[in-house]
């Protein structure tokens, strides 16, 4: 039943997101991939409008959309799904060159942060599903290969490494811990990430509802109530019964992560 | 080793007993709560004169400085506060080169005002140091200003071990950017403490101990009549089934 919805989907949808990138009165049409991360997939943006600016002018690249500054160290699919899953796309986000928000935003010298970041999610999930065992016994040019499959939209390079990330003991039944982080627009909290396994005690394989049920029950509909809460994974909703166990398999992120966005189902 | 691993009902233990001492040694941390849940995390915030003239790392070789104080010797009393963590982590053994003496060879410094947080993580079953600096007029410590304020034995460890080193985080509860120290390292030294400390038999404060080795190198002292009698510390001699 899922894997019908998931391909009666766009790809659009599980991709990309159709962006609109504004430096007023410039603006800049891309296709940007949802996995990615904006600082690695805007060096276009960069080039682009450095050719209308004076040098002087120009400080470190942020972006924002409607007043919010936009964390590049999120993909870039969580963040339209956090701030703009309901809106007409194309998603109109602005670039800025001066005044960085340092109490907002990370620095981002460099695409060599952005590649620590990746990998420092890449080890932490390992450390939730493998004892980091499995992170650990890759060598340094295995860790390159994952990050290199990501900047250069290499998927096969990148899932050749990223498959033992998937393994588990057989007898086990999933991963030790779900690595997961559920995010909201609602509260200062920018995230919820607790221990989960994807087993019960009793061998029953824990759901996406039972997971929302422990860690946001807000975020779930009781009998006889109107839908409040939409719960999004890459931009669709999948079933709250689908097993935690294959979305974490499936649909993580290439940081292997599931990055589950809790939003307001829009009001028309 | 998994009893150098923390869960976090331990860790909240471990904060509520350093708490208590604190409290009592007017040494300034509090508890601040996740609202409507237990959770929460330890702050404190401190001032702290810098010299300024640690400069880059290659001037620095052979430099003899206690980062912490300009007058008492706390920091040789701070390796006897506990024997066992001289025992092979990379952050002891700056403190092991100290002779105590000290030279400074220019007397302007400059006053940084610090803000700590310790959260827990629960991915690494470890604490985590998360800090950020301002200048007294309110201006936020970039990363390279951060690491000058770093004493240059503990900043060559640093650079050795870059998964250790001080990177830009952001902060789990806030959202807002802060500096911290990884904690994929801290069952390695952690288990090393434990150890040696439970080999003699001795209660221990989980929090306390990797906060007196992780604190200092980021200018946060942890002095020394923390470890006077703890009437209740939380025990790790019972395995944690995992």
């Amino acid at each position: 039943m899922l894997l019908h919805r998931l391909v009666a989907v766009s790809p659009m949808l599980l991709c990309a997101c159709f962006c609109l990138v504004s430096f007023p009165p410039n603006l800049l049409q891309l296709l940007l991939p949802r996995v990615s991360y904006l600082p690695v997939v805007t060096d276009k943006v960069k080039k682009h409008f450095l050719k209308v600016m004076r040098p002087e002018d120009v400080e470190e690249m942020w972006f924002e959309y409607e007043g919010t500054p936009l964390k590049w160290h999120y993909p870039i699919g969580v963040l339209f799904d956090l701030h703009a899953s309901n809106t007409v796309l194309p998603w109109n986000i602005t670039v800025h060159f001066k005044n960085f928000p340092d109490q907002d935003l990370l620095h981002c010298p460099s695409n060599s942060i952005v590649e620590a970041h990746f990998m420092s999610s890449i080890k932490e999930a390992d450390s939730l599903k493998h004892k980091s065992q499995v992170v650990n016994d890759m060598q340094k040019k295995d860790h390159k290969q994952l990050w290199m499959g990501l900047q250069n939209d290499k998927f096969d390079q990148f899932w050749a490494m990223n498959r033992k990330l998937m393994e588990y003991p057989t007898e086990d039944g999933g991963f030790r811990y779900i690595p997961f982080r559920i995010y909201q627009t609602l509260s200062d909290r920018p995230f919820i990430q607790k221990l989960f396994r994807p087993v019960s005690p009793d061998c029953n394989a824990h759901t996406l509802g039972d997971l929302l049920k422990e860690m946001y029950p807000d975020a779930l509909t009781n009998d006889g109530e109107q839908k409040r809460y939409q719960v999004l994974i890459h931009g669709i909703e999948p079933l709250l019964e689908t097993p935690l166990q294959w979305l974490s398999e499936h649909l993580s992120h290439p940081d292997n992560f599931l990055h589950i966005c809790v939003v307001p189902v829009p009001t028309d | 080793m998994s009893c150098s691993v923390l869960d976090e009902q331990q860790f909240r233990q471990g904060c509520q007993l350093l708490l208590q001492r604190s409290d009592q040694l007017g040494d300034g941390w509090s508890w601040e709560a996740v609202q409507g849940s237990e959770e929460g995390y330890l702050r404190k915030t401190a001032r702290r004169s810098v010299p300024s003239d640690w400069g880059p790392l290659h001037d620095q070789e052979g430099f003899s400085f206690h980062p912490q104080t300009l007058c008492d010797s706390t920091g040789h009393e701070k390796e006897e506060q506990d024997p066992a963590a001289s025992t092979g982590s990379d952050f002891l053994s700056a403190e092991e080169q100290d002779d105590g003496s000290y030279t400074v060879t220019d007397s302007s410094s400059r006053v940084v005002q610090y803000e700590y947080h310790i959260l827990f993580s629960c991915s690494y079953g470890a604490p985590v140091l998360y800090f950020r600096a301002f200048t007294l007029e309110g201006k936020s410590l970039a990363l390279e200003e951060m690491w000058s304020t770093i004493h240059p034995n503990y900043r060559l460890r640093l650079q050795n071990c870059p998964l250790s080193a001080i990177s830009q985080q952001e902060h789990p509860l806030l959202g807002q950017p802060f500096f911290f120290l990884h904690p994929c390292r801290t069952e390695e030294f952690m288990g090393l403490v434990l150890q040696a400390v439970q080999d003699q038999g001795r209660p221990v404060n989980y929090v306390l101990s990797w906060l007196s080795v992780v604190g200092p190198v980021v200018g946060l002292d942890v002095p020394l009549q923390y470890c006077t009698p703890l009437h209740s510390a939380v025990s790790l001699n019972s395995t944690k089934p995992d």
